[in-house]
């Protein structure tokens, strides 16, 4: 502790503002790939909050998905778009005031609903890191018990196997009708 | 998160940082964190061991690479600087060091220079969570695998930014290749890994290596009959590709496309992406070794006469020992093997390996339900 302050909260302000600085960036800069490259940065910093949540899980599957996924896949879209970077992007006045207005406004909502929540007054060292740990994460999925999740789980990976296994196909009818 | 292995070295220094601490004038005493500066002395000495253990073995593979693959096609090699040549290393990085570091005309400066600091990241992060014996540790973390994954994906990323931002049509169109390639097999390296945390119960590494305790024949090639063995066949093939290496090396394909996502990179920068290679594939082969060839484990057979002689052995040379091996194989890959088409490339991984993984997981499934898992 500095000053009775947690090293928590000093590292949770830090990539705050890095964060809100990063948000910034990615939405006014000129070049869209290095606006993907900020999203990545600020992506980055929510993994490192939900370290400092002590949901290790969670920030591995946010970096795993976003950064390895989701991005590479904007960027990739990105690369093949042609001229990139030499018609800049530009918004109308009135467009602008339009996006400052609904973004005060979900400000607003949201810091109605944050103060009121009393979890948030606890400190996050005082939670036990078991409560997200992988093997927690995995039980409470598999629990058919009121609180688990286990019909949510099953529905969701049957979907995810059919759009694999559903790609496969594709891929091998293609190959097919070239013949 | 924090390197949480017990280790002697860490005691030592949470034990006596706020001994030394004390020494300080009294009127400061209560505003000093002895504790978290202890903390950041562990990880000080955790990032230069990670930078050490990470850099030491790469003039080791590069030498071994140009002897093995000299020798594969009747050549000698480097013979002329020092002995057998050991020497050439040395003499390529001065060359490298020495080398101006500049960008293309026209290219984006910031991220051509970011690129090359991005690639390192994932190999030097992996090598965090590899056991090489049981306390030479960072951190056992219990997300391991999936932390893996994640790394590898910064692996892509600074390879599409490299390529783009050299402003250079054949770095870009390599750049692409590549990253399609990646993405394709980063699915059949993750469901391997997946097969794996299921048979050990655990995606902490250094439970799948506890896991492997034993004889031989418990590692998890041969502990799973067969099912281990295609496995690790299966592994090796979509971790080359990962890798970037040869016969999966389309993305820098010489004859194609003249160096590939780092052709306009020179000197330090062009030196980062190479050091990169060579970490990773040392990081892979750890990977291969902690999740098939029972990590630090010694191979022992039974007899406790030749047990106990193994077992003296210390655990990191076993390691190490597999680990080379490892190399071996994807060295002897690249020199036995032909470069196949982008297509055939793609055809590989999402008709063939990619069916044959999903089995390998549903096969793997039925070995645990029957108790097919040798004891």
């Amino acid at each position: 502790m500095i000053l009775n302050i947690p090293f928590s909260d000093i590292v949770f302000y830090f990539v705050a503002v890095f964060m809100v600085l990063l948000s910034i960036a990615a939405v006014s800069s000129k070049n869209v790939l290095r606006s993907a490259i900020f999203l990545i940065a600020s992506f980055l910093g929510t993994a490192i909050l939900y370290l400092l949540l002590k949901a290790e899980f969670m920030a591995m599957a946010q970096i795993m998905l976003y950064v390895g996924g989701v991005v590479v896949f904007i960027i990739f879209a990105i690369l093949l778009t042609s001229h990139l970077g030499e018609n800049k992007l530009s918004t109308p006045i009135s467009q602008k005031f339009l996006a400052v207005f609904l973004a005060l406004t979900l400000l607003g909502v949201m810091a109605k609903f944050l103060f009121n929540t009393k979890e948030l007054s606890e400190s996050i060292t005082q939670k036990s890191p078991e409560a997200s740990s992988l093997i927690a994460y995995g039980e409470r999925l598999l629990s058919y018990a009121p609180n688990g999740f286990v019909l949510p789980f099953e529905i969701i990976s049957i979907l995810l196997f059919m759009t694999l296994v559903v790609a496969i196909t594709i891929a091998k009818k293609d190959n097919k009708e070239e013949k | 998160m924090l390197p949480s292995v017990t280790h002697p070295i860490g005691d030592f220094v949470r034990e006596n940082v706020p001994n030394v601490l004390g020494y300080l004038p009294d009127f400061i005493q209560p505003y000093i964190p002895s504790a978290e500066i202890a903390t950041l002395i562990n990880i000080i000495i955790c990032m230069v061991a990670i930078a050490v253990v990470g850099i030491a073995p790469v003039p080791v593979l590069i030498y071994m690479e140009r002897k093995v693959c000299a020798h594969i096609q009747c050549r000698l090699g480097p013979m002329r600087l020092g002995p057998h040549g050991v020497l050439q290393l040395v003499a390529d990085i001065a060359k490298l060091l020495f080398k101006e570091v500049y960008a293309p005309k026209g290219a984006d400066k910031f991220l051509f220079y970011l690129a090359p600091i991005f690639v390192l990241t994932a190999p030097f992060l992996n090598l965090c969570v590899i056991p090489f014996d049981k306390n030479l540790q960072v951190a056992d973390l219990s997300v391991a695998i999936p932390f893996i994954l994640a790394m590898n994906g910064f692996g892509i990323l600074s390879t599409l930014l490299g390529g783009w931002a050299s402003n250079n049509k054949y770095s870009l169109i390599s750049s692409l290749r590549s990253g399609a390639q990646i993405i394709s097999y980063e699915i059949s390296f993750a469901m391997i890994l997946l097969l794996v945390v299921m048979l050990a119960g655990s995606a902490s590494l250094g439970e799948i290596t506890a896991s492997q305790s034993g004889h031989f024949w418990d590692w998890w090639i041969f502990k799973a009959p067969v099912l281990g063995l295609l496995a690790f066949i299966m592994f090796l093939v979509s971790s080359t590709a990962e890798l970037n290496r040869a016969p999966f090396d389309i993305a820098e394909a010489e004859q194609e496309l003249t160096g590939g996502f780092h052709t306009e990179y020179n000197g330090m920068a062009f030196a980062m992406f190479y050091l990169a290679e060579y970490i990773n594939l040392f990081t892979t082969s750890c990977i291969a070794t902690v999740c098939f060839l029972g990590g630090y484990h010694a191979p022992t057979i039974g007899i406790l006469a030749i047990d106990n002689i193994l077992n003296f052995v210390p655990g990191i040379v076993w390691f190490l020992g597999k680990t080379f091996f490892v190399v071996w194989i994807y060295m002897m890959f690249r020199w036995t093997f032909v470069r196949p088409r982008v297509d055939q490339l793609m055809a590989l991984e999402w008709k063939f390996l990619l069916p044959v993984n999903l089995l390998l997981l549903i096969f793997g499934v039925v070995f645990l339900a029957f108790g097919w898992i040798l004891p």
